[in-house]
């Protein structure tokens, strides 16, 4: 298509930014003088997938190689889409606007279930089969990673190869294997064989998998020497780990537009519901050193004025203190406020929040997950009602009147008390406030609770437990609202009919691959999107592939079940999963990986946190 | 002590930043004047970001030669011809700056835009344009604060015309009103025109020229 007529297309939807390229920092190279193309697929519109750092990084990553050009592709919004197949125009890459279908690999990035439907969608838009069986050409390959990676078995049908962990080392490996084959003439079936033995490769079709008759995984079989347990990959020094110099910076804005400096990876709490806290384990922190370097280079390369530390739990680095004093030092004058997300409760000290003071103020966001003490202790959030009190009123003390707090409903063992307890405890943060001698004059407070349905994930010493039922869902959110007495007290909740959706998918297996295809075929798109979610066409597909999806979502797992995930090893040990899981279930807690070590597997790689001295 | 030394700025914004809205821009231009390492003066309050401010609006897909914003140095002494460089070179190729100088007009001098308008031609829009734009009077829809629209005529509006050929296509040169106290969007006068010749080829290019003072000279 000539680019006249493109951008003519262009101006008849919303935001063209987001498919016109051009921005600072895209890289554009000459593609007659490159062997290997890449299309970074995020299954998402652009202001989500270009807030994204993984994409960041392996764009940056592989653009450093000369013979690498790596382009982004994010799902266009329906308007564009529907402009694209009126006008024959193929899915393609920004920076060059060349359809993908030409390249050598299609990458997508699995950052949550719900986006599953795109990948599909976006192959289809591509021109490229969507099966992966189908594709039988030797390009384009198509690869996925990120954390959905660690039981993506419902799309295993789509997706030639798969990345277990961090990408940074396999993905250059699996690219220079492919630039071999490309050489010599291998078949793709060779090329996937010989992929297959690099470490954090995982390739969906040389495993077969059998059933039993209750309808449970029998077992999954590697072929052609295929590794077994599929291992993931982890970065082992962060100092030494690519990091990006220069991020694109949009034209239009995103969802999170600002620098971001990953500080450490993985996260030694431990809460029991959480996916993350147990697959990029163990704990790798960066230098102070190398956070400041990285930071103020990306600030530089961008002109952002604010700068975010990521991680799982911020107030976890190690030496947060001095960390906070050398990015202060430039920042500050430099007119860059700094973000600190994912604090935690019990270590928000005065001093942080003296230090937060001279940054950006928004609201204050704390992560409670259940509103009783018990409930807290089940899911190993070491966290005590005083504590988050007494966090509050430093807060309040510091001129903040409004506090953000997060919950989860349908947690294991979970009983209405639980749930009352949220509201009590939403009302003790209020009633705190107006006991304050010192309070903000004039002012009022706004407790804002925000709950997410808990879904059992895989990793996790949950991942045994049933999901609890829409209805029930909706019958403890009707509950959670009646016990709110206060007007200072809002409640923000989430669709019971994602969730749910999200349950089947997380812990499924590869017969739902069918399911996934049918409802692409009734037009499932953007499902994380409520405008877009259309649960009917979802329950249409389960019933005319005669799938039950409450096996997946509200079944209870035995010990002894083979999972649709076990023959992937993320390090966590099942048998630690199973004791953590019995420990819940008598409202036990389990120290963190500082305090003391609880041998989960992950020590294996001699690394991180694991060989800290305590 | 250093005194504040106001700048304008003037830029080309072309190809693929015309999908760039004017509200984009502003966060576009405070990133580039901070990438390009400028001293610059920042609002005071609760908020500070740096100041700058554009003399008009560009609506979104239409090209800009003759774009302006200005700009606050901390330092009256900066030499201010070594700016066109410093921005250009942190600017993606799609706005490049050409000059910059101290203001000698003010914004509310603004009076007038010139365009510069490209239509595919299949032989007879040269005449078509000529006498749609005589016309009087030229129903217009424009769409209102409220968001509703209310019709209006433009026949007065139209400063000046011109229709050229060049090569398979017919140029049309426009000046209409622009600046604070009146604006006219030459897309409303487009849309009444393909209302008229729903057969007429569509205009892919449309460009701004110039922004002019009450006498026609160019906006310094
Ligand atoms: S082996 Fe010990 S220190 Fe390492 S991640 Fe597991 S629990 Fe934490």
């Amino acid at each position: 298509m000539d680019n006249k007529r493109f951008e003519q297309l262009l101006l008849t939807v919303q935001k063209p930014g987001r498919y016109s390229g051009g921005e600072i920092n895209s890289v554009i190279k000459d593609k007659s003088k490159v062997d290997v193309r890449f299309a970074f697929c995020f299954p998402d519109n652009y202001e989500v997938g270009m807030s994204h750092l993984g994409m960041k990084i392996l764009y940056s990553e592989f653009n450093e190689r000369e013979d690498i050009w790596c382009e982004r592709v994010f799902a266009p919004w329906p308007d564009f889409e529907s402009v694209m197949r009126n006008n024959n125009i193929e899915l393609f890459a920004l920076e060059s606007r060349d359809p993908v279908k030409d390249f050598d690999f299609l990458g997508f990035t699995l950052q949550y279930e719900l986006s599953y439907s795109n990948i599909l969608n976006m192959l289809e838009l591509a021109g490229i089969p969507i099966l992966a069986k189908d594709r039988t050409d030797f390009s384009p390959i198509v690869v996925a990673g990120g954390p959905c990676t660690c039981n993506a078995e419902p799309i295993a049908d789509f997706i030639d190869i798969f990345f277990l962990g961090e990408g940074e080392k396999t993905d250059l490996q699996v690219i220079d294997l492919y630039k071999e084959f490309k050489k010599n003439g291998g078949t793709k079936a060779d090329f996937l064989v010989a992929a297959s033995k690099i470490e954090g490769v995982y390739v969906p079709s040389l495993y077969d998998v059998s059933y039993n008759d209750d309808k449970t995984v029998k077992a999954v079989t590697p072929k052609f020497g295929a590794p077994m347990p599929v291992k993931k990959r982890i970065e082992e020094d962060l100092d030494k780990t690519y990091y990006p110099e220069k991020f694109v910076v949009p034209f239009i804005e995103i969802v999170h537009d600002r620098a971001v400096e990953e500080i450490f990876r993985g996260c030694i709490r431990g809460c029991r519901f959480c996916q993350a806290g147990f697959i990029y384990r163990p704990v790798r922190e960066k230098s102070v050193d190398t956070v400041c370097r990285q930071a103020k280079a990306i600030c530089d390369s961008t002109g952002y004025d604010e700068i975010s530390l990521s991680s799982l739990s911020t107030s976890d680095y190690s030496d947060l203190e001095n960390l906070l004093n050398n990015l202060l030092s430039w920042t500050e004058k430099d007119k860059i406020s700094l973000s600190l997300p994912s604090l935690r409760i019990d270590n928000f000290s005065d001093e942080l929040l003296e230090k937060i003071n001279h940054v950006r103020k928004s609201g204050l966001t704390f992560a409670a997950e259940a509103g009783t003490q018990r409930l807290r202790d089940v899911i190993n959030k070491n966290i005590t009602e005083d504590e988050i009190v007494k966090t509050c009123k430093t807060a309040f003390k510091g001129g903040y009147t409004a506090v953000k707090l997060y919950f989860m409903i349908g947690l294991p063992t979970e009983t209405y008390d639980d749930i009352k307890g949220i509201a009590d405890l939403a009302q003790k943060i209020v009633d705190t406030f107006y006991e304050m001698p010192d309070k903000p004059k004039g002012k009022s407070v706004s407790v804002n609770i925000s709950v997410s349905n808990f879904v059992p994930k895989p990793f996790t010493p949950f991942e045994f437990h049933s999901q609890i039922t829409r209805e029930e869902i909706i019958k403890k959110q009707e509950y959670l609202k009646q016990c709110i007495r206060s007007k200072k007290i809002s409640f923000s909740y989430h669709e019971n009919k994602t969730s749910f959706l999200e349950g089947v998918f997380a812990r499924g297996d590869r017969r739902l691959g069918k399911v996934i295809l049918k409802a692409h075929e009734k037009g499932c798109r953007f499902d994380s999107w409520d405008e877009y979610f259309d649960l009917q066409k979802w329950m249409d597909s389960f019933a005319e592939c005669g799938i039950d999806p409450a096996f997946y979502a509200n079944r209870e797992r035995s010990y002894d079940e083979v999972n649709p995930w076990d023959h992937l090893d993320y390090y966590v040990s099942k048998e630690f999963l199973i004791k953590e899981n019995e420990r819940a279930k008598v409202g036990k807690t389990t120290p963190n990986c500082r305090l003391q070590c609880q041998n989960c597997g992950a020590n294996i790689l001699g690394k991180g946190v694991c060989v800290e001295n305590r | 002590m250093f005194a504040l030394k106001t700048v304008r700025l003037f830029f080309v914004k072309k190809g693929n930043a015309r999908f760039v809205s004017h509200l984009d821009m502003n966060r576009f231009m405070t990133r580039i004047v901070r990438k390009a390492g400028l001293d610059i003066w920042y609002t005071e309050g609760f908020n500070p970001h740096p100041y700058i401010t554009f003399a008009l609006p560009l609506p979104l897909g239409f090209e800009g030669r003759y774009e302006i914003m200005d700009i606050r140095l901390n330092n009256d002494d900066f030499d201010i011809s070594k700016l066109v460089s410093m921005l250009n070179g942190v600017c993606p190729s799609d706005i490049q700056f050409f000059d910059a100088k101290e203001p000698i007009k003010k914004v509310g001098e603004i009076a007038f835009a010139k365009y510069e308008i490209l239509f595919d031609d299949n032989g007879e829009i040269r005449n078509k344009l000529n006498s749609f734009l005589v016309k009087k009077p030229i129903i217009c829809r424009k769409r209102t604060k409220k968001g509703d629209f209310k019709e209006i005529d433009l026949s007065e509006k139209i400063k000046d015309f011109q229709t050229t050929l060049e090569g398979d296509n017919t140029k049309l040169m426009l000046i209409l009103p622009a600046g604070s106290n009146d604006n006219v969007n030459p897309s409303i006068l487009f849309e009444a025109f393909y209302n008229e010749n729903p057969n007429a080829y569509y205009c892919y290019d449309v460009k701004r020229i110039s922004i002019l003072d009450k006498n026609l000279k160019d906006f310094l």
